[in-house]
């Protein structure tokens, strides 16, 4: 017998976390707030005993040889579970009435459950060591988002939109397996060290076709150029709170995979692959911008805006590990805020209105502190200096300027300032565009109110406090 | 037969499944396609597994994982389906179209 590693049980939690949440359904009825509340102490339990991990620098800890938790993993998961607990909180209202012309929702404990679910996959994708449990990881973090997505049965366009993410996912999951498959062949092994070794000895074409699977079929969860094209469409029938798990969750598993591989098993070859994520970052940064430009509702807006995110967070990748990862993560941090601030403030007018910009007219007089924190999001997604944003991108950027790639960072830059012009047009449309009619007042709950409040602070705080982010970059290394 | 066959061979299922996958209409038809995509990639570890690996367990396990994670995607999937059929009495992926920009 041995005794369980402390740095696990943040983990072990995870996993029987949504079997207790579903089983605690048997117990009570179904108007019960039981499932709730146990969902909301086990999420902020397990991210304080996150917090409580001492950041070790170099390898990391293993447990059984093949699950590795090292800073970037432990700061991925507070990542994560934070994700989790926001879609949580940004969910429950739709389980209460129904919103932006869509039915109200059933089975909370279930949704918490999924949630919880797709959140242990990514942990286990930044955990991995060997391929199989890499893969695992991946397939656990999407397969609850296809039942999410079609959560709301009476929804036709949750539906059609759920059919088109499960055909494109599973597409991609064929080339990324297909990837596996000829990264095996080439290496003769699935441990991280071994396929590292066998890279580093030397290349073959095997190996090439094998990238080039693997970031097809990542591309199309990442939303990366030629495969975005599902991200929208899906992004606009889903329920608002799923779309807000599916830009963060989804997209920080996905990032943290090309993360895991590139740094990782792939490290010897990095220069070499350097002109596809570049290109790749390129192309899909300035297709996410072009796309948002004409756009009038908000969940496909925000899709757009999403997919331009990730062009810009793959700059990083091209950096050295250490810097290249802790942009990533402390850039995740700052979009996850950033953009579940936005969600909560689209929820709140979507319970009243539909979520489109012509929704958002007049809310600078109607209700002030809403239209700032909506300012105080999209000005922290464009990036603008004094906000949490500004700092998150620079670091990517930064990373992406180490290894001299000033024609894509300059590239990235001058899109921003693409970017600028459509989330002004949307604070325009709530600050000064005058209201046709009469509004339907909003109603905040207390719960709303508060996250709100907090999530502003937040991206405010972390801009305007800029020694946050020193500590937090002083504080560990790779 | 050899190692080069059993790729060829995988490498021919997948670009059928790709194909399928662009060709065919009827949803049903879609998801047999991609089925034959993720067997591609199992016939490539199998093959692997038994002419060059040094580690053959190893293959021989990822395809078995591969076939159970591919039930649970296909009951999602079905599921989905069965949802959409209930709605527009149809299969043909051409009614996809309510989302569009």
């Amino acid at each position: 017998m041995y005794s369980i590693p402390h740095f696990i049980i943040p983990d072990l939690i995870l996993l029987v976390f949504p079997f207790i949440v579903i089983g605690s359904r048997l117990f009570c009825d179904y108007k019960s707030k039981i499932p709730w509340r146990i969902a909301n102490i086990g999420l902020m339990l397990i991210f304080v005993l996150l917090n409580l991990i001492p950041l070790a620098s170099g390898e990391g800890q293993f447990f059984i040889s093949n699950w590795r938790v090292d800073d970037f993993g432990v700061l991925m998961r507070e990542v994560l579970i934070l994700s989790a607990l926001l879609g949580v909180w940004l969910s429950k209202d739709y389980f209460e009435h129904g919103a932006d012309g869509k039915p109200q929702m059933h089975q909370i404990a279930e949704f918490i459950g999924a949630i919880a679910f797709a959140t242990f996959g990514g942990i286990t994708v930044v955990s991995a060591c060997d391929t199989l449990t890499f893969f695992l990881g991946l397939e656990i973090a999407t397969i609850p988002m296809y039942a999410l997505t079609a959560w709301n049965k009476k929804d036709q366009m949750g539906t059609e939109a759920a059919t088109k993410y499960i055909l494109m996912g599973s597409v991609a999951t064929a080339f990324e397996l297909f990837g596996f498959s000829y990264l095996f062949g080439f290496a003769g092994g699935l441990h991280f060290s071994e396929i590292h070794a066998a890279v580093a000895a030397g290349t073959s074409p095997l190996l090439w076709v094998a990238v080039l699977f693997l970031f097809c079929g990542i591309g199309f969860k990442l939303t990366l150029f030629p495969f975005y094209t599902w991200a929208p469409d899906v992004y606009e029938g889903a329920p608002t709170p799923v779309t807000a798990v599916l830009s963060v969750t989804s997209k920080a598993t996905a990032i943290a995979f090309l993360a895991v591989l590139v740094y990782g098993p792939l490290a010897p070859i990095q220069e070499q692959i350097a002109p596809l994520i570049a290109l790749l970052a390129g192309v899909t940064l300035f297709v996410g911008n072009l796309g948002a430009l004409k756009q009038s509702r908000l969940r496909r807006f925000m899709a757009y805006s999403s997919i331009a995110q990730a062009g810009y967070i793959m700059v990083a990748l091209l950096g050295p590990a250490e810097i290249g990862k802790t942009a990533i993560v402390y850039y995740l941090f700052v979009y996850a805020i950033s953009n579940y601030l936005a969600f909560f403030v689209f929820g709140i007018i979507g319970h009243h209105r539909e979520e489109t910009f012509a929704s958002l007219r007049g809310l600078s007089k109607q209700n002030p502190s809403l239209a700032i924190a909506l300012a105080i999001s999209m000005f922290s997604l464009a990036g603008i200096p004094p906000l949490a944003g500004f700092f998150g991108k620079f670091h990517l950027f930064f990373s992406g300027a180490t290894t001299g790639h000033y024609m894509l960072v300059t590239f990235a830059v001058l899109n921003n300032v693409l970017a600028l012009f459509y989330y002004i047009q949307l604070i325009k449309s709530a600050w000064v565009d005058e209201p046709d009619g009469h509004l339907t007042p909003l109603r905040l709950t207390k719960r709303q109110r508060a996250v709100v409040i907090f999530l502003s602070i937040g991206v405010v705080a972390i801009g305007f406090l800029p020694f946050l982010s020193n500590n937090i970059f002083a504080g560990f290394n790779y | 037969m050899n190692l080069l066959n059993c790729l060829i061979l995988a490498f021919l299922l997948f670009g059928i499944g790709v194909w399928g996958l662009m060709r065919r209409r009827h949803l049903i038809g879609m998801l047999i396609s991609i089925e034959l995509m993720l067997n591609a990639a199992n016939i490539n570890f199998i093959s692997f597994a038994y002419f060059t690996a040094h580690d053959a367990t190893a293959g021989a396990l990822f395809s078995i994982f591969v076939i159970a994670v591919t039930a649970c995607e296909m009951a999602i999937a079905l599921a989905i389906i069965v949802s959409m059929y209930r709605r527009h009495k149809s299969l043909d992926a051409d009614q996809l179209r309510d989302l569009h920009d």
